[in-house]
């Protein structure tokens, strides 16, 4: 009887998971239509062509790929650390600190959620445009002698944006995680001579670590995926992104199998940094407990 | 079309439509016949998939489904259309021409109208998924200018006919270039961070090999390919060069100092111009005596039409030079018809004096260069070269 009330959740992850991701799969691993030029599924594993991956592979460890690989790498870590400085302590404030004030806060910090993210992100164009408002603020207040050129194919900019774009979803798993603590747990530190900051360091970060990890897959895995905040603020080949490989090779030109492999190699890093979030997760819970 | 080839496309259609056997992975060689300028193809019929008889009426009552690249046809034309022929005209969009074969080859799609470019359109007489055209409806076809009234990639109009026709060349802020106009524009440091690049394949490495006075932008030559990406790769450290398809937008709003665009787009540039702000600070490069890329855009009839007749009138109407015209200032991108003159536009009010150039003209089109269909191999090659340099080596 149980069990019959996961089939929703199975049918969902085989309907819209792993059935498309067996066509992935058959895209990279399949044929080239010989008139169209065009992408033949391969659906039968038996058949399985992995010249595409083979190729995918030896670039990405060693060839043109590797430095964009290293530099989505760099800039979800820097984009993540962000997150971290700017979320934790909001998602502390609203969960320790906000009283009565707490839904307005927590409503406030999903706000950006009612407008639409390529409208918010276009509003953003205008801002940091070289005769801005950014850049009118930053030479009034003599921050800066000449206009940042932050559309200009800036890494700083397509970090920014990336922590813009999914801050909130940092803050609101780590806020339900902090919410949870116990207070009686931190009055018997404080009880036992702990000061605020051991208390915290102590107490409240270790049995937080389960929501920061939470936060940190939830927020880290769209961003290894996202190609058009790094299309909309930069454009540039310097900071070009994994994703925006996978866009150029499933939506333009003929070699979508190259696309479909670059899918594939994603996935299988992502994978690894799950492996690893499960297991360090599984860890933490059992320090709580 | 020799025998020997016309047995071996019939062969790889009958394949194609068939299915059945596991077709290997890229041969490199093409299955389609690669028309050239200087060696036209007529494209093979199918007796399966005849043109339309001569005198029939138009289909009317139900939907006249069109399947083109967003914006690229007026609103207001179709609608008249539809009403004329008591239609509803409904507008499917694709961003690439393999979003539309795709869309095409989809079991149990229908559409009445393609907009095609002539590289494809091989391809897709081969595979079965156009309808061979009735000229007798198209009379307007004399409109066209002559080299496209029988084009290389479609000998004999057989499958299509000409829509709209571009130049690639540079697009500028007048206001803030005046001199050393030519593709070396793209290569001045006084232009660093505001320097675009067509984000295509074939135009951003034909416009290195321009630059460089390599003429062969069609070259099957993977030494030449890889030539152009390492000119390509300069802009990089150089200019901070960056991709894109808004031209209109970026060098209207001033985002964009210098940005390798289609003509079309600085045509279009002068409706996102911003408040106060005058027209003639848009300009527009093309080589004036030189070789340059240019392009064409075309109409046919898909072969899962449900109203071939009405599709070919439509085919017609967009051939009158009144409705062309009408056509062209929601487009931006000029009808290849030989009423369009850039001296009419300018007096029309078209375009500033400053983009006349922008303005293609049959002797334009005679002495520049189309991009061509190419060999899957050699496709790959450019494909993987502009990768690398959009990963920025």
């Amino acid at each position: 009887m149980w069990a019959l009330l996961a089939a929703p959740g199975a049918f969902w992850l085989v309907a819209l998971f792993a059935v498309p991701f067996y066509a992935i799969a058959a895209v990279a691993f399949g044929y080239t239509d010989p008139v169209f030029n065009a992408p033949v599924p391969e659906w039968d594993p038996r058949y399985w062509d992995f010249t595409a991956f083979s190729e995918i592979l030896t670039r990405s460890v060693s060839g043109d790929l590797r430095p964009v690989f290293l530099r989505t790498l760099l800039y979800v870590a820097l984009a993540l650390g962000l997150c971290v400085a700017i979320g934790y302590p909001v998602a502390y404030y609203v969960a320790r600190h906000a009283g009565r004030r707490r839904a307005l806060l927590l409503g406030l910090i999903l706000a950006p959620w009612w407008v639409n993210y390529l409208t918010r992100m276009l509003a953003w164009l205008n801002l940091l445009q070289d005769d801005g408002y950014v850049n009118d603020l930053l030479l009034l207040t003599r921050l800066v002698d000449e206009p940042v050129r932050w559309l200009s194919g800036n890494p700083v900019t397509v970090v920014l944006a990336l922590v813009y774009g999914y801050v909130p979803f940092f803050i609101v798993p780590l806020f339900a995680t902090l919410d949870r603590i116990d207070p009686l747990l931190l009055e018997a530190a404080r009880d036992l001579g702990c000061s605020g900051r051991r208390a915290f360091w102590h107490v409240t970060l270790p049995l937080s670590r389960p929501g920061l990890l939470t936060a940190s897959a939830i927020t880290a895995l769209p961003m290894f995926g996202d190609y058009y905040t790094n299309t909309l603020v930069s454009g540039s080949p310097t900071t070009t992104m994994i994703a925006n490989q996978i866009e150029f090779y499933l939506l333009g030109g003929t070699r979508k199998e190259l696309g479909a492999s670059l899918v594939l190699l994603l996935s299988a890093l992502l994978m690894a940094l799950m492996v690893y979030y499960l297991i360090s997760s599984r860890r933490a819970e059992e320090v709580v407990s | 079309m020799d025998r020997r080839r016309f047995l071996l496309v019939s062969a790889l259609a009958a394949t194609a439509a068939c299915g059945g056997e596991r077709p290997a992975r890229s041969t490199g060689s093409s299955a389609v016949p690669l028309t050239r300028t200087d060696s036209p193809g007529s494209l093979p019929l199918h007796d399966d998939i005849p043109p339309i008889a001569d005198g029939l009426s138009p289909e009317s009552g139900g939907v006249l489904k069109i399947l083109n690249y967003p914006e690229y046809v007026s609103p207001d034309v179709l609608k008249a259309f539809g009403k004329t022929h008591g239609v509803e005209v409904e507008l499917t969009t694709f961003n690439t021409m393999e979003d539309a074969i795709s869309k095409l080859r989809t079991p149990g799609a229908s559409f009445d109208v393609w907009f095609p470019t002539p590289d494809v359109i091989g391809k897709a007489a081969v595979g079965k998924l156009l309808r061979p055209l009735n000229k007798t409806y198209l009379g307007n076809l004399a409109n066209a200018w002559p080299q496209l009234q029988s084009p290389f990639y479609d000998e004999g109009s057989r499958y299509s006919v000409p829509y709209c026709a571009y130049t690639s060349g540079i697009g500028y802020r007048a206001d803030r270039v005046s001199a050393g106009f030519g593709y070396g524009l793209l290569w001045d440091p006084a232009y660093k961070g505001k320097a675009y690049l067509i984000d295509d394949h074939r135009e951003g490495l034909a416009l290195a090999m321009l630059k460089n006075g390599l003429r062969e932008i069609n070259t099957e030559d993977p030494v030449k390919i890889e030539q152009a990406g390492t000119w390509l790769a300069e802009l990089v450290p150089l200019m901070n060069i960056k991709t894109g398809i808004a031209a209109y937008q970026l060098v209207a709003e001033g985002q964009a100092t210098v940005h390798h665009c289609w003509s079309g787009d600085m045509i279009n540039a002068q409706s996102y111009l911003p408040k106060g702000v005058d027209a003639d600070v848009l300009g527009y490069w093309y080589p004036a005596d030189d070789l340059g890329v240019v392009g064409t855009d075309s109409l046919a009839v898909p072969a899962s039409a449900t109203k071939p007749v009405l599709a070919h009138l439509l085919l017609n109407h967009l051939l009158d030079p009144v409705v062309a015209q009408e056509n062209f200032s929601f487009t931006g991108y000029q009808p290849a018809l030989s009423a369009i003159t850039p001296e009419k536009m300018v007096t029309d009010e078209f375009v500033t004096e400053a983009l006349k150039p922008a303005i293609v003209t049959p002797d334009v089109y005679a002495r520049s260069q189309q991009i061509f269909q190419i060999s899957p191999a050699a496709e790959a090659v450019w494909l993987d070269t502009w990768s690398q340099f959009k990963a920025g080596q």
